[in-house]
């Protein structure tokens, strides 16, 4: 029987994690906007390209700061 | 020489290939350099590229290829080349009097403070009765409110050819009238060829264009 534990990765790794797909994703999409000159790809660039990366930054944001407030409750004395 | 749109591609690029590694390789964040590199990735990157994009948008937003793009406006496109100088549009474009390239935004642009914001409202606008509507005959589409001598002046007023053209100095106060958008440019039986996308059919157009 194996002795190595499958190591579930801690929570703010996965949210950085979801956070680099939102981004990764956002920016693809602006990318492919700048191939054609057509007011859908503008549309598309404000609609779902920059919601995507809005998203994947708040989440990033949001993952450093409860992982901040973590660190500090648990460095509080009891 | 790189051309802005190739910048901003290889810029997008390479956020994109470092917010992939974050993505393959979180616990890089666990030590210094890694939670900076996170922090550039995901938060300096994006926020840089996307306003970069938003720009470049916006630039070929106002290009007349842009706006051409939409089948509804081929006829207008082709109004532009019709050979015959009473068209105010096509004496515009073939002269260089606008730009080529952003021909349609400069003559349909208001130049107020908000002009280029509300120009992108009716844009949009347009987009949704194109796809989500009835888009109606090149020849039925008609400006919101009349054409206002505003944009003519923005590049007229101030030109001697303008200024001292005795039609417009018909009467003491016609400069005066046509300064103040009571007497139109368009509507005074004196520059009233415009588009007249109805009449394309029997028109000759410029071969010099070609």
């Amino acid at each position: 029987m194996s002795t190595a534990a499958i190591v579930r990765p801690p929570a703010i790794e996965r949210r950085v994690r979801m956070a680099g797909v939102l981004v990764c994703l956002g920016l693809l999409i602006q990318l492919l906007t700048l191939i054609r000159i057509h007011p859908l790809a503008f549309v598309a660039f404000i609609l779902i390209g920059c919601p995507l990366v809005a998203a994947g930054l708040i989440l990033y944001l949001y993952s450093i700061l409860s992982h901040a407030e973590q660190r500090n409750e648990t460095r509080q004395p009891t | 020489m790189i051309s802005p749109t190739a910048l901003e591609v290889l810029f997008v690029g390479i956020a994109v290939t470092l917010a992939a590694l974050i993505v393959a390789r979180p616990e890089l964040t666990r030590v210094r350099g890694g939670k900076i590199l996170a922090f550039v990735t995901l938060f300096l990157l994006p926020v840089l590229g996307g306003w970069l994009g938003f720009s470049e948008h916006m630039e070929r937003a106002e290009s007349t290829r842009f706006c051409l793009s939409c089948h509804v406006m081929h006829d207008f496109g082709q109004s532009l080349y019709v050979d015959d100088p009473s068209y105010i549009p096509a004496k515009h474009f073939q002269n260089n009097l606008v730009p080529r390239d952003h021909a349609c935004y400069t003559c349909h642009t208001d130049y107020t403070m908000f002009g280029t914001m509300h120009s992108k409202f009716r844009g949009l606008r347009h987009l949704y009765v194109q796809y989500l509507g009835h888009p109606p005959a090149a020849a039925d589409i008609k400006l919101y409110t009349p054409f206002n001598n505003r944009e003519c002046l923005h590049c007229h007023a101030g030109m001697r050819v303008f200024e001292e053209q005795p039609k417009h100095n018909k009467t003491p106060d016609m400069m005066a009238k046509i300064n103040s958008n009571q007497m139109s440019c368009m509507t005074s039986k004196c520059h009233d060829t415009v588009h007249e996308v109805s009449t394309l059919k029997d028109a000759t157009f410029w071969k010099g264009a070609q």
